[in-house]
């Protein structure tokens, strides 16, 4: 299930990086304001799944890390801190630039959300500024950890990477 | 809306007393000419900020009574700036060709329920027939005039063709008008005086 999650939401996050930069560019059209809804419909998808992933991540009992040294744990630590702090306020800034535009924000068609705040020119602009930083930020995250998954499996040949996979045999 | 508006009318009407439909001049910071929709699901509202209106209203003198409004597109405010935008563009208002939006009463009824008038509303060079229930109330210093009449944006040809499916802009606009009105001005003695023979 965690695993799931895991997989699942970096396939959201890639199509969410792909819409959200496509999107911007569009002419103004029906087009243009339903990318936007699914956009912003699945940001809200997202931000209710890091909530669960984190409660999760408090409720059950994680398995051991591969044994590693100080510095790679350290390092795994303040990954794992950044790229949950990122899963939050990737959706969280975009809500927040979303209000501040005077927006409206309806969950795929069925339920309207309340805005963060009322409709201001000042908070727009910063939480644009963060939901477009945050991206690139979270898009070299996203690789970082990407790239130590793979440092474990071709350079330190552990199980990190197989554990993360679906097959119950490499579990073993 | 001034003094200087009012003296022709005075001096058409016979002098000495008030017009049975006096000008009544708008005070234009208390008035207010909004508009309602829903986007998405969600209510948005729009204040049309800039209009020019020209109340002359007299129960006793329905027929000489007329409301006439001009207002100017480009005042939309919607707190929305990408939302004023879009409004502006031909797909909507096209305030380029169609600056202004007018309403002009054709006439004035008195039903069980009050006066009400029939109005042209004419929207984008499209004008419709429609019927204006208006409350008008006098005080001490004047009247207001508040009126709330719902529409259909596609018989004025907002938003038609991509934007008519209604799951993301409703079809039903709620226009809400509130007038703040200064008493009419008092009647002035005539430049010439009235011919004896008039009647």
């Amino acid at each position: 299930m965690v695993r799931s999650l895991h997989w699942g939401m970096l396939v959201m996050y890639a199509g969410m990086a792909g819409a959200g930069y496509w999107m911007t560019g569009l002419p103004l059209g029906m087009t243009k304001l339903k990318v936007y809804a699914l956009h912003k419909s699945f940001g809200i998808l997202l931000l209710t799944l890091a909530l669960l992933r984190l409660l999760w991540r408090w409720a059950d009992r994680r398995p051991m890390a591969e044994p590693s040294s100080r510095l790679t744990v350290l390092l795994a630590a303040g990954m794992v801190v950044a790229l949950y702090a990122l899963m939050f306020l990737m959706p969280l800034s975009g809500w927040l630039f979303n209000s501040a535009s005077g927006f409206p924000l309806r969950w795929f068609s069925l339920v309207n959300l309340p805005a963060l705040v009322a409709p201001d020119p000042g908070i727009k602009v910063f939480a644009r500024t963060v939901h477009a930083s945050l991206a690139i930020v979270l898009i070299t995250a996203v690789l970082g950890h990407a790239l130590a998954a793979f440092w474990h499996h071709c350079v330190r040949r552990d199980a990190t990477l197989r554990r993360m996979w679906f097959s119950r045999r490499t579990l073993s | 809306m001034n003094r200087w508006l009012t003296v022709p009318v005075l001096l058409v009407v016979s002098a000495g007393a008030l017009p049975a439909a006096p000008v009544y001049p708008v005070r234009a910071a208390a008035s207010t000419v909004v508009f309602e929709g829903r986007q998405q699901g969600e209510r948005f509202t729009a204040n049309l900020r800039s209009f020019d209106a020209k109340i002359r209203y007299g129960e006793d003198d329905l027929q000489g009574s007329s409301f006439d409004v001009t207002l100017q597109l480009r005042s939309i405010d919607s707190r929305n700036a990408e939302r004023d935008q879009a409004m502006a563009t031909p797909d909507w208002f096209d305030v380029a060709r169609y600056p202004v939006a007018t309403f002009r009463t054709v006439a004035f009824r008195a039903t069980p329920s009050g006066v009400v008038a029939d109005a042209d509303l004419t929207i984008r060079g499209r004008t419709k027939r429609i019927v204006f229930p208006f409350s008008f109330v006098r005080s001490a210093n004047g009247a207001t005039l508040d009126a709330r009449v719902a529409l259909d944006r596609l018989d004025f040809g907002l938003g038609a063709g991509e934007w008519s499916e209604e799951s993301m802009v409703a079809h039903r606009v709620d226009v809400t008008v509130h007038l703040a009105l200064d008493a009419p001005a008092a009647p002035v003695a005539p430049i010439t005086p009235p011919k004896k023979n008039k009647k």
